[in-house]
Order: C-alpha cells, then structure tokens, then sequence
C-alpha cells in the first residue's frame, strides 16, 4: 500500500463534502445490490418469485408494531458489535475479536448478576452492564498491547482470541458456574433486579436497544467533537502523517482496541440481561462476525451502523418466520450476510487497510521508525 | 493395546488438519492469509459425500471434492488480486456464505436440516493389506493408513524440496516476499497468488473428503468444527514451513485423539480445545519481542 494511496485517502477525508457522501453511499449500494442479486438467483433456482418473498420478508420484519420491535430486538446485539468493530476499523486496527469480548463480556454481567446480592436493587444493572464492558475492555486490550508494543498482529491474535473465549465460557458453564437446577451450559438464571426492562412486552425488545442506541451516539460524537477520535481517524488516513504531526499510534491502537472491547462487552451484558438472563452455550451465534458486516456496509459512521443492524436484525426475524411459511430455508440469510462481507471487503481493500505480516514489515522500514 | 489406538486415532484425526494446513502454507507462502479454509473443507465435505454415493468410488469422490474446493478457491483468489477485496474480511464471508449454500441446498434438494446421509457411500480404503496389522505398536497405524493420509505425508516431505528447488517454488516464495520484484522480472504475481490459492482449496477440499469418507460416510454442517482455523493455527505455528506445521498437526490431532481420555483423568474438554488456539498465541507474542529485539540490536 503506497504513500500515495494513502495521502490521496488523507485528501479524501479532510475535503468532506458531496463527494464523500456520494462514495458512501455506492459503498452501502453495491454489496446489498449484489447480494440481494445472489439472494434472487438463489430463490428463483428453487422456484420461488424473489420479489414475492422480498416483500413477505419486508411485511414480516416492518408490517406492524410488534413485528417492527422483534426486528429492532434482533438488531439489538449488532448495534454494539457493530460499533465496536468500527472503532478499529476506523484507525486502521482489524479487530476481528469482537465475538470473543461480546462472549465474555456477557459472561462477566450475567455472573453478577446472579453471584452479587438480589438486595442491592436499582445498583445491580450498571454494576453488572459496567462490570461487562471492564471485561469486555481488558479482553481486547491485551491483543491491542501487543500490537502497539510487540507488533504482533491483531488479525491473528484476535481471530485466535474469539476461540479462547468460547472455549473458556465453555468451560466456566460447563463446570464452575452450572446451574444447579437445569442439564448441561446453563449458568443459574440472574436477579430479577439486574434484568433490563423490556420496552414493548409481549416483545422482547428490552432496554438494552437504547443503550445501543446510546453507545452509537457516544461513538459519533467521539469521532466528530473529541480530539482523540480527530487523532485515531488520523492514525487510520495515514500513520506517517499522524506521527509526524505528534499523534501516538501506539496510544491509539491501545485506545480503540480497549473501547472496542467495551463496546463488545457491554453488548454481550446488554443481550445477556435483556434478552437471554442466563449464559448458555451458544449465546452467540456470531453477532460479532454480522457486526462486522454491518460495520462495513455502514462505512464506519454511526447513521450507516444503525441502517446496518436494522437490516440485518430485519432478515434475522424475518428469515425464522420465512422458514415456517414458506419453502425457503432460512439459510438464505448467511447467503446475505456472506455476500455482503465478500463484497463489502472489496470496498475496504480498496481503501487501504493496512494488511498482515510482511506487508506491515514493509511500511514500517519505509517509515524507517 | 491402549496406545495403539490412541496411534491410530492420531492419525486419523491429524490428516484432515495437515493436509488443509500445507494448502494454507503454500497460500501465505504467496502472500495470501487464507481464513476461508473451512468453507472449503466443508464443501469438500458434502461434495465428497454426494460423489462417493453416486458414483460408489471413493477415488472419483475425492477428485470432485478437490476440485469443488479448488473452483471456490480460485473465484475467492479473484476477489482478492483482481477486485482488491480485503483477504480478511473476504475469507470470513466466504465461510459464512459456503455454510449458507450448503444450508440451503441441503433443505432444498436433499429436505434433511443438518445432516446429510446417503445410500452406498464409499469410504476410503486401506492402502497396505491388512496382515500388516499383526506388526508391533504401528501394525494397525498402517493397516489403517488411507490414500488422503499417505498424500498428505507425501505432500509435507515433498513440500520443503518443491518450495526450495523448483522454478515454482521459487515464484510462490518470492511472490509472498516482494511480489513487485516478481512482476519486474516478468512474472506474474497475481497469477502466481491464484494458482497457491487453487492449491490451498483443492487441499481442503480434500481434507473435507477425508472428514466425511475416513469413518463416518455422512455430510454433517458441523462437520469441520474449527479445523479449517486450526489448520490456520498449525501453519502460523510451525511459521509455514512444512515439516514444523505437520508436527504442529500431529499434535492437534494426538490432543483430539486423547481428549476423551484426558476428560476421564478431570481435564475438561473445552480447555483442552483451546490449546491450539493459545499456543499460537504464545508463539506469535514470543515470536514478534524475538523479532523486535533483533531489529533493535
């Protein structure tokens, strides 16, 4: 990845304006064109009318209240992975550990929740959401440490880490933490105090949504109107620039892996609180790795995240109801979500995110730092 | 008696990681990290089953498994040096997007959620006769040894001398290296990158076919659990040479081998999962200080 590319992406992102706009908006188009397109092949090859069940998917996930809350229910989750891996992917990190800090983060909320006093009452929820997000942090420091110091790369550790957590959580719900009143995985069911209230029951969208919506907008503004976020977008643009304008790559990376891993942790406390209320083998069926598609097909910014998870909580909910209605197998929805990523990674190759091992090696000679 | 079987197991649980690995490490000996080696495996998995069913050969199975794994391989080496997509990001797609098709083919040609179990399915034969059984410790080990297995032993000798002394070996080397080198002394890197990566799919497709035709005869979604990662694992620990990453297999399979042995002596099994995982870990952090030290020097 030469200077140049880099310095014309420098240009690109201070001169803001239509054209950003414009670019970002083919970005969003051209993986959900694509994959809706594999999406129509794939019906019409089993004798189905794509657009007849393009608009029962679309009256299933937004026809009325109750089934717009279990779309938003099921977008709840990816809101959070969906923010943290656009943190890092902003500057530049590829954090693909997202999945691993969710799975302990939700660990480490639901074991308070259940472990601390019932009696501490309206306490017990930030203790267990903030004690999920520490986790959460730590989990995705420690890679993001040995980035910055060692350069040992992310993509790697963190890819590994995701098998560690589940292999730990694993552990812990198999053995140390067993509920003693059901079968196998289960940790004991949390206080009803430390439970997040629900929005709209019978629906199971639950107050975990907002905290999303919040953490999204914590996420905007530190991006836009802190210098810190101004620094780690630099550090993404291009490192020789920051550092030569006194940024600390370093620092940065530490910075957004470790609030990468708290956005990630506080949405496993989220969905482990909200939705789920105890661990269970299982409690994630990779919202870390459709956060990630989400995150690329929003471009990292807070507004295209939002539309991202929407639509892809929308073929979630949609897709379990489609199955029973209709021939389609619900695998229709990986067929989405993995055309998505494949197409979306030929935008973000496009802009440069630096690669592995030797590539890396290279620039860094280059640097001759 | 208990060891022998504990061998055997080996064995056959090693083969489907290495030969999956030595596709991986001839890829990233090019330049390409290949995180989609398990959507290969898999779909060489339930091709493998589909093939062997119809056509009652083992052999035929095993040809389409490698190629179905090759064709996925070489359409997702295009993305890569043709469109530019992001090889991380493609690689984790492809997998989601392989586990998507053969979830919907499997509901809709085959009507089955899961599994996949066909009449008349071939497994893989037995290379040497079956007298060889009554030798010592390794008799069974070799009456057990199957044609995949002995290809994949093969490969990692063979490995080390076509990457060192061929003309080929030499291009995939010096591709992964500098690949603007390559392309100034007329090659082309692109090509060369998408021919490793054909190799690495074809490869997996293999170890999928082993999977499915070693014992079992049946296609299962959750076949593969892992071992394309593992398989990653393996070649970043033995840091892609060949004869480093197969001991590194041997023992991911020894540990897959003894994990219900080492469950009844109070080891619980997802721990004893991780253990791949966290020695590639160790080994990239002491790898990298290692690195940084001599640079600094």
């Amino acid at each position: 990845m030469s200077d140049a590319v880099a310095q014309r992406e420098t240009a690109r992102g201070v001169g803001r304006g239509v054209g950003r706009g414009l670019e970002r908006g083919i970005g969003l188009a051209l993986p959900l064109a694509v994959s809706f397109l594999v999406a129509a092949a794939a019906l019409l090859a089993i004798g189905e009318n794509p657009a007849e069940i393009f608009a029962l998917m679309a009256e299933e996930a937004f026809g009325n209240a109750r089934r717009i809350a279990a779309t938003l229910s099921a977008a709840t989750p990816l809101l959070f992975t969906a923010v943290a891996t656009a943190i890092c992917f902003r500057s530049g990190v590829f954090n693909v550990g997202v999945e691993g800090a969710f799975l302990v983060g939700g660990l480490a909320a639901i074991f308070l929740g259940f472990t601390l006093p019932a009696g501490l009452g309206f306490l017990l929820l930030p203790l267990c959401l903030g004690f999920g997000g520490l986790i959460g942090a730590i989990w995705l420091w420690a890679p993001g440490l040995l980035l910055a110091r060692y350069e040992v790369d992310e993509v790697v550790s963190t890819l590994m880490l995701n098998f560690v957590a589940a292999g730990i959580t694993g552990y812990l719900v198999n053995g140390p933490l067993l509920s003693d009143y059901a079968g196998n995985n289960v940790t004991p069911l949390i206080h009803e105090a430390a439970t997040l209230p629900r929005l709209m029951p019978p629906s199971t969208l639950h107050a975990g949504f907002l905290v999303g919506l919040l953490a999204i907008l914590a996420y905007g503004l530190w991006c836009r109107h802190t210098p810190s976020g101004f620094e780690a977008a630099l550090v993404g643009l291009n490192k020789r620039f920051a550092r030569a304008v006194g940024v600390s790559v370093p620092g940065t990376i530490v910075l957004v892996m470790a609030l990468s891993g708290l956005f990630a942790g506080l949405g496993g406390a989220a969905h482990g609180l909200g939705q789920m209320y105890r661990f269970s083998d299982g409690f994630s069926p990779g919202y870390g790795f459709t956060g990630l598609a989400v995150a690329l097909l929003g471009r990292n910014s807070p507004w295209g995240i939002i539309f991202g998870a929407v639509l892809f909580g929308a073929l979630a909910s949609a897709g379990t109801t489609i199955q029973l209605f209709s021939n389609v197998p619900l695998d229709l929805v990986n067929i989405i979500q993995g055309t998505v990523m494949i197409f979306a990674a030929v935008e973000v190759g496009r802009i440069a995110v630096p690669a592995l091992g030797r590539r890396r090696k290279r620039e860094r000679t280059a640097d001759g730092g | 008696m208990v060891v022998e079987q504990v061998l055997v197991a080996t064995m056959v649980l090693t083969t489907p990681i290495l030969l999956a690995a030595m596709g991986g490490l001839v890829n990233r000996q090019a330049g390409i990290v290949n995180i989609g080696l398990e959507a290969k495996m898999l779909s060489g998995a339930f091709v493998a089953v589909i093939v062997s069913s119809a056509t009652g050969s083992w052999a035929l199975a095993c040809l389409a498994a490698a190629f179905v794994g090759g064709s996925i391989g070489w359409l997702f080496s295009l993305t890569i040096t043709r469109v530019g997509a992001n090889m991380i990001v493609a690689g984790l797609g492809l997998n989601v997007l392989v586990a998507g098709v053969i979830g919907f083919l499997l509901a809709w040609v085959y009507a089955s959620s899961g599994t996949l179990r066909l009449p008349d399915v071939a497994l893989l034969p037995s290379v040497l006769p079956d007298s060889i059984a009554t030798l010592p410790l390794i008799g069974p080990l070799l009456a057990e040894m199957d044609p995949l297995t002995l290809l994949a032993w093969a490969t990692v000798f063979a490995l080390p001398v076509l990457l060192a002394k061929t003309r080929i070996g030499l291009w995939i080397r010096a591709t992964g290296n500098a690949s603007h080198v390559t392309r100034a002394v007329g090659l082309l890197p692109k090509t060369i990158q998408d021919v490793s990566t054909i190799f690495a799919g074809a490869y997996s497709g293999l170890a999928g076919a082993h999977l499915a035709l070693a014992t079992l005869g049946l296609f299962n979604e959750g076949l593969t659990a892992g071992r394309g990662f593992i398989a990653l694992a393996a070649f970043y620990f033995g840091r892609d040479r060949p004869i480093a990453t197969a001991l590194a297999c041997l023992l991911f399979g020894f540990l897959d081998a003894t994990q219900i042995r080492l469950q009844t002596a109070g080891l619980p099994p997802k721990l004893i999962g991780m253990t791949p995982y966290v020695m590639v870990l160790v080994a990239l952090v002491v790898t990298s200080i290692q690195a940084q030290r001599r640079e600094k020097r």
